[in-house]
């Protein structure tokens, strides 16, 4: 712990004196110290995260790096109350049993077959993902693997690493499954429809090719299942394992979810015919929700924010957001993005794999807001310069959700289900057992992503 | 009044490395939730309650999935049983345990209770050797009789 702590103490203020001597000036040397140390601190002490996160902001504060306007401006609230507002939302149909519905669901397919399986829980990874956050939907997906991998008698291992895939795949679909997905939205103008458009059509056909890959890299595991499967017969107590009463406030805040999730797909169109500001509609809209959440259960409206509301995660969000914005603030950042286009000589299809690659390999060591959050005033440095932000935003958001998948760490979905493999199961995965199939899975995805980022016409 | 006046001194305790089926045969002999798990030298290095025993056997991700029902008992159940009989309390007991002193009053035991949500403590001498067990019953009994007393 303390060679790492000495570690992160030389590469910060290495870089202070490195950004000196290349003729940065004080702040902007200090920005780029105190953000490589918070990036340090949350890739060695993940649970000291906020400290790194509270200290870096302060001595932001206190050496006049930036003030506090900027820092609540930078802090982007507007993001960290969105995430505010779909986690109530996630916390009523945890109440309500939304989860274990789905699971249920799972448990009660007909005519079973390991193909089948994994095309189910692939699909439904990927789907919920797009929907809900990624945390929460890897959960309840586990649950039913386990559950169905138990009765059958097999090993969950690979159908767990499947369904993780599946959902850092899936979470790149819209601007809900991952934080990074809403943080793009508002710092780029993109609409919830432009995702639709342009990014869900790239992770359908990224989820489709991922699967033959783990249909040809599992092929052994299918047919040992498939054995299995014919040996135990008709899943009959499986169908009947779980239900989830009450029904009438299960429909209830399926109505609720649905109604949200509908409005937040037009909120485009509403902001033009209620001649809003951008995406001011999108940002509202979980606010709304919950608002009217918390009216209905308003006996338990404390609980959903003190414990469905992960203050601990949106706290680092927020100050890392504001220690990214000194960099913008401080000019570092336009100095960067003026370096980047001379190592790539101006030209826009090497920029577009550049941040590809980069925000790819670097989320698959980092979590992928830290990256996010640190190439964000990047590209908006890019306008100034005359540049298409388009499919820079774009590689951005497909770098940063299918790069989670080369290893372990990749993503918080893999830490959190291989935490409940290593519980459930006592399997302590390991590096390489994850890597192979992650890394083949990971650069496929990003290849085909690249492609279309270079070659349709719609993302210039 | 304080804990030692009313802890019960003959502490019953298991040995960390009992099997678990040992030890949940001895609170089921005894008719009680839980026991202190003492170590050769006579330290408190856990406590083993049937909670831990359930938490091991349930899956660890229900609360995570929210509110449902189960109709059947799922496969896992049997398999976990087994696996955890052959288990010993030093790999299943809870290993930071909630104590109290000998001199401790009463009343701060009560709130030690409610507050750390914990049934019964252990008593520690000052070389932090158990010396006796308080439950909440105890308390209740005596402030009942310190409260005759002064009627």
């Amino acid at each position: 712990m303390i060679k790492k702590l000495i570690f992160l103490l030389i590469i910060s203020t290495g870089l202070f004196f490195l950004s000196r001597n290349t003729g940065l000036n004080f702040q902007q040397s200090l920005s780029i110290s105190v953000f490589s140390a918070s990036i340090l601190g949350t890739l060695f002490f993940w649970n000291f995260r906020l400290t790194f996160a509270f200290l870096g902001t302060s001595v932001l504060l206190i050496t006049q790096t930036i003030d506090i306007d900027n820092v609540i401006k930078f802090s982007s609230l507007e993001v960290i109350l969105f995430l505010v507002g779909m986690m109530v939302l996630v916390g009523l149909l945890k109440d309500t049993g939304f989860f274990a519905w789905i699971v249920s669901l799972i448990l009660r397919v007909k005519n079973l077959t390991a193909n089948r399986f994994l095309v189910i829980i692939s699909l439904i990874s990927a789907l919920l993902a797009c929907a809900i956050d990624e945390v929460t939907s890897i959960i309840f997906i586990v649950a039913a693997i386990f559950e169905i991998c138990d009765y059958f008698e097999i090993d969950a291992t690979p159908f767990l690493i499947i369904s993780v895939l599946a959902t850092n795949i899936g979470s790149s679909g819209t601007a809900l499954g991952n934080p990074i997905g809403i943080l793009i939205a508002a710092k780029s103008g993109l609409t919830f429809e432009d995702f639709i458009f342009k990014a869900f059509p790239v992770m359908l056909i990224c989820l489709l090719v991922a699967i033959a890959v783990l249909r040809f890299w599992y092929k052994k595991t299918l047919k040992e299942m498939d054995r299995k499967i014919k040996e135990f017969g008709y899943n009959e107590m499986l169908v009947s394992l779980i239900s989830v009463p009450p029904e009438k406030e299960l429909r209830i805040s399926l109505v609720i979810f649905g109604l949200t999730l509908f409005f937040i797909a037009l909120h485009h169109r509403l902001e033009v015919l209620l001649n809003l500001k951008h995406n001011t509609v999108l940002l509202t809209l979980p606010l709304i929700s919950s608002g009217l959440v918390m009216a209905w259960k308003w006996k338990k409206a404390r609980e959903f924010i003190e414990k469905d509301v992960e203050w601990w995660t949106l706290l680092f969000f927020l100050l890392l957001f504001s220690q990214a914005g000194t960099l913008k603030y401080t000019g570092a950042t336009d100095i960067f993005a003026h370096k980047l286009l001379l190592a790539v000589k101006h030209s826009q299809p090497v920029l577009i794999g550049v941040i590809l690659w980069i925000s790819a390999i670097g989320s698959s060591i980092l979590d992928n807001v830290v990256l996010v959050a640190a190439f964000i005033p990047i590209i908006q440095s890019f306008k100034e310069l005359g540049f298409n932000l388009q499919p820079l935003w774009w590689a951005l958001l497909f770098g940063g959700c299918l790069g989670g998948n080369i290893t372990m760490v990749g993503s918080t979905a893999n830490i959190v289900a291989l935490g409940v493999l290593e519980k459930e199961k006592n399997i302590h995965m390991t590096f390489f057992r994850w890597f192979w199939v992650g890394l083949s899975v990971g650069l496929v995805t990003t290849v085909i992503a690249w492609l279309a980022l270079l070659f349709l016409p719609i993302y210039n | 009044m304080k804990v030692k006046e009313i802890m019960t001194r003959e502490v019953t305790s298991l040995s960390p490395e009992l099997t678990v089926q040992e030890a949940l045969g001895l609170l089921a002999k005894m008719e009680i939730s839980g026991l202190p798990v003492i170590d050769l030298n006579g330290k408190l290095v856990g406590m083993f309650t049937e909670k831990e025993a359930l938490e091991y056997i349930l899956p660890s991700y229900i609360s995570k999935v929210g509110r449902f029902i189960y109709e059947e008992n799922p496969k896992s159940i049997k398999n976990k049983f087994s696996e955890m009989n052959k288990m010993k309390v030093s790999e299943l007991m809870r290993k930071d345990v909630i104590t109290t002193l000998e001199e401790t009053t009463l009343c701060e035991v009560a709130r030690i209770m409610l507050t750390q949500r914990s049934r019964r403590l252990p008593v520690l001498d000052k070389t932090g050797s158990v010396v006796g067990i308080v439950a909440r019953s105890d308390i209740l009994a005596a402030l009942a009789s310190e409260a005759e007393t002064a009627k």
